[in-house]
């Protein structure tokens, strides 16, 4: 095959092959989630569920396939370098690595599968911004081809994954928390603090140092006891405590934050509304997502691991810029991003062990380091320029 | 390796026991040393000077501080720095750009077109390392008591953990205890020494001291680097410099323009040699679907040091040459076209102009030559490819900036070309001169402009731009770099975890009882396949057998009851 053609075919293996995959799994996914976990009083509908499970990682596996062999082509058709050169290529291997580490550490793994719907979810808005920076296969100007530059690049993609799966995790746990605190404060009029803290330490202090309460799931995903009954009425009681539309509003709005930077009117409409809608089917999950706690230890050890390689990629990007540039940092707008997203990140761990800022102030600065990834990410890329200018989109 | 202590003159130091809502990142042993109680009444200024003080070691200000560096920065990425981009701040005042006065006076007034220049800016650097050493001094003397003091503690209630298991052995309590021991001691686990007090109990930690440890080391590690970044700035040299090919500049500060030598640099601190451009090689793919993406470029230099030496080297995009302390980068280029120029039959110009990419695809430049009477200035436009059309004959300039098919173009102005107050090399300034004519020269050209006037084109070259800069403190900011990482790593993925193990002789039956309890205050999840493993090699290693009365292992009936936060 000449190398026109493998770019042809790694285009097409994008889109429609990969998207469609993961759509259909994610679709599949949902739908055996809502059967395994909600109606569980259906002694035949567990059947569905199971099998809804097995196409929706048949699928998502399928996916991951086919979006391997999308970046093979793709290198393939660039003259063989490595994949991750503009930013089409950035957003499709954060996908990529989003969902393979999905499949990994989730499906097989940990054994909850019904994360996997929601990272198919982010995978699939991450493909859908791809498309909108969508750049034909080609060579790379050669003041890329360094080898800092493919460990800076790979980090950078690497820890934007991680990050991205976070920020599912963080959404997720701000809407759970919120619906807890809603429906825990219904019902005590006194005022719970359900979903806030963490009950006292049973164990005295033992020393100095014993201060710190074990970390903990909280008791297994989503709805606890017996009670089938109450279980249902939680859950519906949790979807009650949240309005759709202040949801899909404040969600729009959230996402025109960012959109803006495409000056097009119909990317900007889009892309809220895609963003929204997203919103409104997690809403629509309330019942069947994990508890807060869960959910904010989850976003915690993403980010935890997502920031020493995001770390890592900024010192190996000053490695390479000191190479290229003969300075290893010049407050470019790219660096100037990085740095601010790292900024972020270190407030959001700053957060999580300050007292009384932790819990939801410090999801809300983890969104916020996210939207300033984000951001940086389009708006430099898009709107400012300065030395980076690689972006590939025009 | 590790920091060492801090100089314990550090009267307001105290470890706080407050009990922590922590889950997964504890707060390290200290952060927010409490009042100095019972001492007489202070002076207003001292007083003040405290309470700054202990404002600083809060790590809610450290929040704080973060939060306005990052909105600092975040200023910086959607205003145009002038550092970067002159330019277009010039044409923000101007008004020709940007949103508007009032809100480019905003920006002006809190320094915004150079932030990272600004007043505002130094004071918050001032600031976060105040904070950050006001934080490190307690947690590096709580840090080191921990480490040089401090036992793993006993525990009380070994049944209330969350992981516990039950052994009956026939051995004698001082030998499980020595069994015990060796295990935890295997497996990393600092030990409690062995005392009388009973029941019989080894107590056993791992991770503490090194997931603070980590955290310091990382925290300590932005000294390394600020060290490193002020004494860059004092020690080093950049300068920059442009070479026509085959031309040749020595390493000395006046061969560079835009210099920028740190108050300890001396001129003696030049490496002294002397650098010649042989060749520049530069090309591009010709396909039009990738036009423009560059394939080579890459300078080829011959290197002549004061003592003698000479050797031939290259400098490529991301590949610099180090010649002694210099760094030699190659960052630019340009087309630089020789051109003569004759006035009278008289030559009063002849040199290679170096031109200047443009984002059209074409070079520009100047040609300025005063030893006409009166001055003779040119226009100069490139066109490295401009093939003739065939059916016109005339040539077509394009973008391409590949030298297949170079065309020149002049325009001749005669005047003053007011040389005596400061322009820039590559355009004239045209306010006493007057356009006299013009001429189109492929290279070898030559082209009479009439009035006496002959120009010509007898050979294209490039020239390279090179930044030439001595930054001593290198080495120093890549081991700060490194320690960043070496210290983060420990700091997030050290995982504390406590063991006991209470030793109880069944005086009847002659042996010995072994409860183990666990407890894990990171990642309680990995906890689960550790503790069991624990177990196991302490049932090996004294020959035990599991309990006739089982309290069942690793049963999580402590953790349940406490984060039931779903039902309500
Ligand atoms: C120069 C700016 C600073 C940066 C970039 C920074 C960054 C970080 C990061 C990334 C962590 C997370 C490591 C971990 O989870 O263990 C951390 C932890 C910590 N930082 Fe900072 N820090 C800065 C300044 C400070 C200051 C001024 C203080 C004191 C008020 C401080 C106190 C702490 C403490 C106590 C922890 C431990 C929290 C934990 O164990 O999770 N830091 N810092």
């Amino acid at each position: 095959m000449t190398q026109a053609e493998w770019g042809e075919l790694s285009t097409v293996l994008f889109w429609p092959t990969t998207l469609l995959l993961y759509l259909g799994a994610m679709l599949a996914s949902m739908y055996a989630h809502a059967f395994t976990s909600v109606a569980r009083v259906d002694a035949h509908e567990p059947v569905a569920g199971r099998r809804g499970q097995r196409i929706a990682t048949g699928l998502a596996t399928l996916g991951v396939l086919t979006h391997l062999f999308h970046l093979v082509a793709r290198s393939l058709g660039s003259g063989g370098r490595v994949p991750w050169g503009n930013m089409f290529e950035y957003s499709s291997v954060t996908a990529f690595i989003v969902v393979a580490a999905g499949l990994v550490i989730f499906q097989w793994r940990l054994r909850k599968p019904q994360i996997m719907s929601m990272l198919l979810l982010g995978a699939i808005l991450t493909m859908g911004i791809a498309l909108l920076v969508y750049t034909d296969p080609g060579p790379l100007v050669p003041i890329l081809n360094s080898h800092w530059l493919k460990i800076h690049v790979a980090a950078i993609v690497l820890a934007a994954g991680v990050f991205t799966t976070a920020f599912v995790f963080n959404a997720l746990h701000l809407l759970r928390d919120t619906a807890e605190r809603r429906v825990a404060a219904a019902r005590s009029p006194a005022g719970s603090t359900v979903g806030a803290a963490y009950a006292g330490d049973l164990l005295e202090d033992e020393d100095e140092f014993t201060e710190a309460v074990p970390e903990r799931d909280a008791v297994e995903d989503g709805v606890l006891g017996d009670d089938l009954e109450d279980d249902r009425a939680y859950g519906l009681a949790l979807r009650a405590a949240i309005n759709p539309r202040a949801l899909f509003l404040g969600s729009w709005v959230a996402a025109a934050t960012m959109s803006w930077v495409w000056l097009d009117l119909g990317r900007f409409l889009g892309v809220n509304t895609v963003f929204a809608l997203a919103a409104l089917v997690a809403w629509w999950f309330l019942p069947h997502l994990p508890s807060a706690a869960t959910l904010d230890a989850l976003t915690y050890r993403t980010i935890a691991f997502g920031f020493p390689i995001w770390t890592f990629a900024v010192l190996a990007g000053a490695v390479w810029a000191e190479q290229s540039w003969g300075r290893y940092w010049g407050w470019d707008p790219k660096e100037t991003s990085a740095f601010l997203t790292w900024v972020g990140y270190a407030g959001y761990l700053h957060a999580r062990a300050t007292r009384g800022f932790k819990g939801r102030t410090a999801s809300i600065l983890g969104l916020g380091a996210y939207w300033i990834m984000l951001f940086t990410y389009l708006a430099v890329n898009l709107v400012v320029t300065g030395l980076h200018s690689y972006a590939g989109v025009s | 390796m590790w920091p060492s202590p801090a100089p314990v003159a550090f009267a307001i130091v105290s470890v706080t026991d407050a009990r922590r809502d922590e889950s997964d990142s504890a707060e390290p042993p200290q952060a927010n040393p409490p009042i100095r109680r019972g001492r007489a009444p202070r002076s207003p200024l001292a007083a003040a000077a405290l309470m700054a003080w202990r404002w600083l070691t809060r790590m809610r200000t450290a929040l704080y501080l973060l939060g306005v560096l990052g909105f600092l920065s975040l200023v910086a990425t959607v205003v145009p720095q002038a550092p970067n981009v002159p330019a277009t701040v010039s044409a923000w005042r101007l008004g020709d750009e940007g949103p508007g006065p009032v809100v480019v006076g905003l920006i002006d007034a809190i320094g915004g077109f150079d932030v990272y220049g600004s007043a505002l800016f130094l004071a918050l650097l001032v600031l976060l390392f105040t904070s950050l050493t006001a934080c490190l001094l307690p947690r590096y003397r709580a840090w080191w008591r921990v480490v040089t003091r401090s036992q793993p503690p006993r525990t009380r209630h070994v049944g209330h953990h969350d992981h516990v298991a039950t052994l009956t052995t026939e051995l004698t309590a001082d030998e499980v205890d020595g069994r015990i021991r060796t295990v935890l001691a295997d497996r990393r686990y600092r030990l409690r020494a062995a005392d009388d007090d009973l029941p019989k109990q080894v107590a056993a930690e791992r991770g503490l001291a090194l997931r603070e440890g980590g955290s310091l080391l990382f925290h300590t590690s932005f000294y390394v680097l600020l060290v490193g970044i002020v004494l860059g700035l004092l020690l080093g040299f950049e300068g920059d410099v442009a070479v026509v090919e085959g031309d040749a500049f020595a390493d000395t500060t006046i061969s560079y323009s835009d210099v920028g030598a740190g108050r300890w640099w001396d001129q003696a601190d030049h490496a002294g040699f002397t650098l010649t451009l042989d060749q520049f090689e530069v090309d591009w793919f010709r396909d039009p679907r990738f036009g423009g993406t560059p394939t080579v470029f890459e300078s080829t230099v011959t290197i002549s040091e004061p003592d003698g030496a000479t050797w031939t080297d290259t400098v490529g995009g991301n590949d610099p040459l180090v010649v002694d302390n210099m760094r030699i980068h190659q960052l630019a280029w340009g087309y630089a076209p020789r051109i003569v120029v004759e006035v009278d039959g008289e030559v009063v110009h002849d040199a290679h102009v170096m031109l200047v990419s443009t984002d059209a695809g074409v070079f520009q430049g100047a040609v300025k030559a005063p030893a006409a009477d009166p001055d003779v200035g040119f226009d100069v436009l490139l066109w490295p490819y401009a093939p003739v059309d065939e059916t016109t004959g005339t040539p077509v300039p394009t973008g391409a900036p590949w030298a297949d098919a170079p065309l020149l173009v002049g325009v001749a102005y005669r005047g003053d070309l007011g040389l005596d107050s400061p322009q820039r090399f590559d355009t004239l300034d045209k306010t006493n001169l007057e356009q006299t004519g013009g001429a189109q020269l492929r290279p070898g050209a030559v082209v009479d402009l009439g009035d006496g006037v002959v120009i010509s084109f007898p050979e294209l070259r490039r020239w390279v731009g090179f930044q030439v800069s001595s930054k001593p403190t290198l080495p120093l900011l890549f081991i700060g770099g490194v320690l960043v990482l070496v210290g983060l790593v420990p700091a997030i993925y050290a995982w504390r975890r406590r063991v006991w193990a209470v030793l109880e002789t069944d005086a009847a039956g002659g042996h010995t009882l072994i409860t183990i309890a666990g407890r894990a205050f990171q990642r309680p999840q990995a906890f689960d396949h550790e503790f069991p493993a624990i177990v196991k090699a302490i049932r090996d290693a004294t020959d035990a057998d599991p309990s006739p009365t089982p309290v069942a292992a690793s049963s999580r009936p402590v953790a349940v009851s406490r984060n039931q936060q779903d039902t309500s």
